[in-house]
């Protein structure tokens, strides 16, 4: 082979360097494609750097060899011999960046995978973090449903409590270390009489009536820890006393020390009201029996005497001496008779008859009878009749002697005065079903210290020969037989103002028929 | 004057009086002729070096896809384009200009006999696109491929 053509090198080196700037510039456009989808993927950050000065080379190279052709193809080399060193070397320059960059992946993927490493485990932390979040959130949420269910519990017997301490009709208190009241219900003030609206501050020495009680109750507080059912005297806000039963519990603080007591006091007045009444109830009754046993003995011998005395009056004349003293024997005998009967009437020995009453008409009945003889004494007369008052069934007549004995007693009270009031009523009492009818006077009214004999048997407050005591006692034994109560109440309350007057007001109480009465029409 | 102030004013003018007497400072140094082309020479070698780094790593890294065996191929085929670059500058020096002759214009260069093996190896050297343009068409395929794929994983 003499020689070798460079034609197929030149076309080529021509189209070669055309294809390489195309291709290069393809792989580019792909490599910018990958970034613009993944920027945060460094390999494709790599090829599209790396690609990008592929490309960069592949202009210089294929530019510097068309330039070459082109020149050579003029002519020109002179040109050419001027742009190669250039050419050259900035194709130099380019290979060894590209090689740079290639190179400068390895620390560049030592890099990210580090990153990549860090990455992961702050996601890993991260979602730890989010998962005791989730948790956390799940446990507040727990926690909040615990603390309002728990709020709803407390406030539900926070609320139980207080309408407990509030609505109760005893006094409930809390007292602290130095016996100050820190909190009292209003049951507490209204028994110790004191208004709501301006509730002084107490200490247990104002409320209690006797040191020594007070000393006796602290003595038990300290050493039992409680005090039950302890009985002591309270004063009231007018300095009355009250009498009440305590029961309290000591308090102690963190370390033990007595810090106060929380107490519940219960008001006694009407226990030993009833109690007295009991006493008074069973006090005569026994009376009763025994008058009844006098009296049905006595009655046998007065009955003799009376015959006796009235057989003799017929053998002597009311003139002579003999027949007036039979006289005075057959009226002493009778009154003494009288006395007897009463005394059965007392001790509901006697026979009574049964209908319906209407106490109104017993009641104009006896004013009938009465208002002259309290006229003259200068006594007013009123009524207050409620009208279509219900029926009570009972004996008109021993009723009728109840209420003149009444009105009689307070024509006693009233005529030393030289005037007065008399006031009749009568009512109907729904809650407990009964007639009430009541005989208020304006008189002296009646000692506290006698106010319990009053019903006793031959107990009088009149002189000798003006009564023999037994017109309460009688009175009583027929409210009594009729299933109703007498009760007394001197001074005299009103009702409206809770004022008190002077006098004494006699309330009966009997049972009404209207119930029955129009359960029986059904 | 004490001795560190003395010290200090030296101090300041030696360079001054350095700058101001360059003679025989040889701070520039002259380069011969072939030094451009041993600098060529050598960033081929770098190069070499470099797409040998990429196709080890790419290898060993054991990427999934077509796309990434585009670049091994690419990486190979660059090797051996800068292996026959190369040889086509070193054996070079040994053509001399008169072994080429334009008899009708630079269209009708001729490489003269008679045709050595170095003249052959020179000759095969100057179609060396034949090595780069499929180099960069496997490029082109890689890049395609791999964004293909995150293409159609995102269309997933």
């Amino acid at each position: 082979m003499t020689s070798l053509p460079l034609y197929p090198a030149i076309i080529t080196d021509m189209i070669g360097s055309l294809c390489i700037i195309v291709l290069s510039f393809l792989a580019l456009r792909y490599a910018w494609l990958l970034i613009r989808k993944q920027p945060e993927n460094f390999l494709w950050g790599f090829l599209f750097y790396f690609c990008l000065t592929l490309a960069s080379f592949a202009i210089s190279r294929a530019t510097g060899h068309l330039v070459k052709h082109i020149l050579l193809f003029s002519g020109d080399e002179e040109a050419w011999r001027f742009i190669n060193p250039i050419s050259g070397g900035t194709n130099t320059l380019l290979m060894i960046s590209l090689a740079a960059v290639t190179l400068y992946y390895h620390k560049g993927i030592e890099g990210y995978q580090a990153i990549n490493r860090k990455a992961r485990s702050l996601k890993e932390a991260y979602d730890q973090l989010e998962i005791a979040a989730d948790q956390l959130h799940k446990m507040n949420l727990h926690l909040e449903e615990m603390v309002e269910e728990r709020t709803r519990e407390l406030s539900a017997s926070e609320k139980k409590f207080r309408n407990l301490f509030n609505n109760s009709k005893d006094m409930v208190f809390f007292s602290d270390a130095k016996n100050h009241l820190l909190t009292m219900n209003n049951a507490g003030f209204k028994m110790l009489g004191y208004p709501l609206d301006e509730a002084p501050d107490l200490n247990l020495v104002d409320i209690f009536k006797n040191e020594d009680e007070l000393e006796s109750y602290h003595k038990v507080l300290r050493s039992q820890g409680f005090v039950e059912d302890l009985e002591v005297e309270f004063s009231k806000a007018d300095g009355t006393g009250i009498s009440v039963l305590l029961s309290a519990t000591a308090v102690y603080d963190e370390n033990n020390m007595l810090s106060g007591c929380d107490a519940i006091v219960k008001d006694l007045t009407r226990i030993k009201t009833m109690m007295a009444q009991l006493a008074a109830s069973e006090k005569m009754a026994s009376v009763g029996q025994m008058a009844a046993g006098v009296a049905h003995e006595i009655n046998t011998p007065l009955g003799v005497i009376l015959g006796y005395a009235q057989l003799m009056m017929d053998d002597f004349s009311a003139e002579s001496e003999p027949g007036q003293n039979l006289a005075i024997i057959e009226r002493q005998t009778k009154a003494c008779r009288k006395i007897v009967a009463d005394l059965l009437k007392f001790s509901r020995q006697s026979e009574s008859a049964r209908e319906d009453v209407s106490i109104n008409e017993i009641l104009m009945d006896v004013i009938a009878v009465t208002q002259h003889s309290l006229n003259m004494d200068h006594i007013n007369v009123h009524q207050d009749f409620t009208p279509d008052l219900p029926l009570i069934v009972g004996d008109t007549e021993r009723l009728r002697q109840v209420f003149v004995n009444l009105v009689n007693n307070a024509h006693h009270a009233m005529e030393q005065q030289g005037s007065g009031e008399l006031t009749m009523i009568s009512r109907y009492d729904a809650t407990t079903h009964e007639v009430v009818a009541t005989v208020q006077d304006s008189g002296h009214g009646i000692p506290e210290k006698i106010l319990a004999r009053i019903f006793d048997p031959f107990f009088t407050t009149k002189s000798v020969g003006k009564g023999t005591g037994l017109g309460l006692s009688v009175s009583y034994g027929i409210i009594q037989d009729h299933g109703g109560r007498i009760e007394v109440e001197s001074p005299v309350t009103n009702k409206q103002s809770g004022e008190k007057a002077q006098g004494t007001a006699f309330h009966i109480k009997l049972p009404a028929v209207v119930v029955e009465a129009a359960s029986v029409r059904e | 004057m004490n001795i560190t102030k003395k010290i200090n004013i030296f101090a300041l003018y030696l360079p001054l009086a350095l700058l101001l007497a360059p003679d025989q400072a040889w701070a520039l140094q002259v380069h011969a002729p072939p030094e451009g082309i041993y600098v060529h020479q050598l960033a081929h070698l770098f190069f070499v070096a470099a797409l040998s780094y990429l196709f080890w790593d790419v290898r060993r890294s054991a990427f999934p896809g077509k796309g990434w065996r585009y670049l091994q191929i690419f990486c190979i085929l660059m090797i051996l384009w800068n292996i026959l670059a190369f040889s086509g500058h070193w054996l070079g020096f040994d053509i001399a200009s008169s072994d080429i002759i334009h008899p009708a214009g630079y269209f009708s260069s001729r490489l003269i006999g008679p045709i050595t093996s170095i003249k052959f190896i020179y000759f095969c050297a100057t179609l060396d696109h034949l090595l780069s343009v499929p180099a960069l068409f496997f490029l082109f395929l890689c890049m395609r491929s791999l964004y293909r794929s995150i293409e159609t994983k995102e269309e997933k």
